[in-house]
């Protein structure tokens, strides 16, 4: 087989992770929707798997195997206006290292998201947790002796955690005997 | 070009067709007498013998027990779905329960599963080829509805092993039916395929760019073929028989199946001819021991309307096709019919009001998807191709979104439906308790975000990564679907990059040691040439 090729598809397949998907489909990111189209079907013709079918090279299909399924998934993204404007922010951007693959943003995953960031910020540790929402219940209450004690024990199990700081803070702020004539 | 050969087998629920690229050009293999398409039928005979296709067909009414038909509405199936209960109901032969929830078919003493049966009609189309083109054949591209899911295409891949084949690849009917239409014109065009079989509906648009076969959409009804057609006129008669005699036809599994065969042939007849005479004498006897035959006549316009409703179910699945390719009707530049029930005039005049114009005439609903087969099958063994470049290119698209089930009987979708093919995603999973050494994850196939309103492929459990506190270990999960449409889940501890071992459960398919068991019993087995007696 011909040695450029090759050479193009070993050194494709190891860049593959570098590439953002308009270099993948090799088209500018200002490509209308019938030029990216073009480039699918150019790229098909390339590295369709099934061109190799026939090959026993295993280790040349494996390789065009992986080109093949990011040229789908870039065409998957780029050929959908809503996706590709926000992939293009994406790499455009400064996170574009880590932005190279679009994900969906299901409904679903967002939700889950939220749900880990309300975790983190309720603590990552079963006691840290428990001691946390102690403290909070305690500090809402004005019982500030409680609280305290409650909220250094959470920072026992989770010394790291600023909202658990943030609370010892606004407790030792607002103990009664720095404030003791306040009318509650 | 090498010696090697494939042929093309679409393998239907009611009929099968093999077909082979000669001198370059596709063509059915025809039997010995001269039949292009044979009955997806599966006799047992006394010993170890069995009989395939249309003469088998004959013995679903004398040898009822022992005879299997329709087996692809069954296979990759869980015995608690829907379908599975229908066929009980209507088909003669036993369906059993198997493990993990699995179908099983009892014949006589044997149990058998569903890729076991459509193995011995694989057998059949091998044997035909062979005979037809008086060499060994070893490797064949099967078909399978674009809407089957993971599990049914895994099974019909099983059923191909089982019968001693490679499976070069497993494609979309209707991608097949387009390539046999599209293939060496050189044309530019949007087609819609629609392909009503016995007992599948599915609709793809395809847009053709010369060489390039790009499947823009597919969608499909796993429960809607020409069968149903069938059962309407069959519903129709019994209720009628009932009525006049106060019998019930229905009761009696060989009344039921003269009833099945007055059923299929009276649509035949009403499709060709605009009237059917039905004649089935002494199809059973009353208490008073007087004979009694089943005579009627069916008219076109009352089997129209006895049908309508199924033909504008076809309607809905385009309406869905179309809205995903983002084409309406008047986009279309060609209609492909598919599948026997398309030669019914009604279906004719619909397919012609609903997109505005002639559907094409000079492919044959039959042979067409086992052509297109043939022809994806000469271009995988077609080493020159990876120099020279093929002359067709398939891409094809995953029908069903592929989702994970998440807490609460929720699920997370992975790859949308319609997402070409091959492609991969990965999903990072981390640990939820100290300690934990497995991660399990459950795959569904579907469009709900409820999981028990899809369809399961499995549950994959990951062992064999760092075991550290909660949260500190991230599995990077990778789910690929190749270019078979077959889901395939492997998992890497993303610290340690090593990869983890996947295990699978709660599957309703063959283990790797069931296959090779079965392919032994398949080969012990020996097709008949024609019925025993006869």
């Amino acid at each position: 087989m011909d040695v450029n090729f090759l050479l193009e598809v070993e050194s494709r397949s190891q860049a593959l992770e570098e590439l953002d998907y308009f270099e993948v489909l090799r088209v500018p990111t200002a490509a209308a929707a019938a030029e990216i189209k073009a480039a699918y079907y150019r790229e098909s013709r390339l590295f369709h798997p099934d061109r190799f079918a026939a090959l026993d090279t295993a280790e040349l299909k494996d390789r065009i195997g992986r080109i093949y399924r990011r040229v789908n998934e870039a065409y998957t993204v780029l050929r959908d206006d809503v996706k590709r404007a926000r992939y293009l922010a994406d790499v455009s951007g400064p996170d574009r290292a880590r932005k190279l693959r679009f994900t969906e943003a299901e409904e679903s995953q967002v939700k889950q998201e939220q749900k880990q960031k309300l975790e983190e910020v309720l603590g990552q540790t079963p006691n840290g947790r428990k001691f946390y929402a102690a403290a909070l219940k305690d500090a809402e209450a004005g019982r500030w002796e409680p609280a305290e004690r409650a909220v250094k024990s959470a920072l026992m199990y989770e010394p790291g955690n600023a909202r658990f700081k943030e609370l010892l803070d606004r407790i030792e702020k607002s103990k009664p005997r720095l404030d003791p004539f306040k009318i509650r | 070009m090498s010696d090697d050969i494939a042929v093309g087998i679409d393998l239907g629920t009611s009929y099968s067709c093999v077909a082979a690229v000669l001198d370059g050009k596709p063509q059915v293999l025809p039997n010995e007498w001269g039949e292009h398409t044979h009955a997806s039928v599966v006799s047992f005979l006394d010993g170890a013998s069995v009989l395939v296709g249309n003469n088998a067909k004959k013995n679903i009414i004398t040898n009822a027990e022992n005879t299997v038909y329709s087996a692809k509405r069954l296979i990759g199936r869980f015995y608690f779905s829907d379908e599975v209960k229908k066929a009980q109901a209507v088909m003669p032969y036993r369906i059993l329960e198997g493990p993990n929830n699995g179908v099983r078919i009892g014949v006589g003493d044997k149990v058998f599963a569903v890729p076991e049966i459509s193995a011995l009609v694989l057998k059949e189309m091998k044997a035909i080829a062979e005979t037809a083109l008086g060499r060994e054949v070893r490797k064949a591209v099967v078909t399978c509805p674009a809407y089957f899911n993971d599990n049914q295409r895994q099974a019909t891949k099983d059923a191909g092993r089982i019968a001693g084949l490679e499976v070069l690849r497993i494609i979309n009917e209707p991608t097949a039916a387009a390539l046999a239409y599209g293939f060496g014109k050189d044309i530019s065009q949007r087609i819609c395929v629609y392909d009503l079989g016995g007992g599948t509906f599915d609709v793809s648009i395809l847009e053709i760019g010369k060489d390039v076969f790009e499947v823009l959409a597919t969608a499909g009804d796993t429960y809607l073929g020409g069968d149903d057609f069938d059962d309407r006129i069959m519903a129709w008669l019994a209720d009628d028989f009932l009525k006049a005699h106060g019998l019930d036809l229905r009761q009696n599994r060989f009344c039921l199946q003269a009833l099945k065969e007055a059923g299929e042939q009276a649509k035949i007849e009403v499709g060709r001819d605009g009237v059917a005479d039905i004649l089935v004498p002494g199809i059973c006897r009353s208490p008073e021991g007087v004979v009694l035959d089943l005579k009627q006549r069916l008219a076109g316009e009352q089997f129209n309307r006895m049908v309508m409703d199924l033909v504008q179910r076809t309607f809905k699945v385009c309406d869905e096709a179309l809205q995903s390719a983002h084409f309406t009707a008047a986009d279309i530049d060609a209609v492909i019919l598919v599948g026997g029930p398309t030669r019914l005039p009604i279906i004719r005049q619909s397919v012609r009001h609903y997109f505005q114009r002639e559907p094409l005439t000079d492919v044959d609903p039959d042979q067409v998807v086992a052509l297109g087969a043939s022809i994806q099958a000469a271009a995988l063994l077609d080493r020159g191709a990876a120099e020279a470049g093929q002359a067709s290119y398939l891409l094809d698209v995953t029908p069903l979104s592929l989702r994970v089930a998440t807490v609460g009987g929720y699920t997370e979708k992975i790859i949308a439906k319609n997402t070409p093919i091959p492609i991969e995603k990965a999903k990072t999973f981390t640990t939820s308790r100290d300690g934990q050494d497995k991660v399990r994850i459950r795959v569904v196939q579907g469009e709900s975000n409820r999981v028990e309103e899809c369809e399961l492929l499995g549950e994959f459990e990951f062992s064999g990564f760092r075991v550290s506190t909660r949260g500190d270990v991230s599995i990077e999960v990778t789910f690929e679907i190749d270019p078979n449409g077959i889901v395939n889940v492997s998992a890497m501890d993303l610290e340690t990059k090593k990869r983890a071992t996947t295990s699978i459960n709660l599957s309703s398919g063959l283990t790797e040691q069931d296959i090779l068991r079965a392919r032994d019993t398949n080969a012990g087995m020996e097709l008949a040439v024609r019925p025993a007696g006869a």
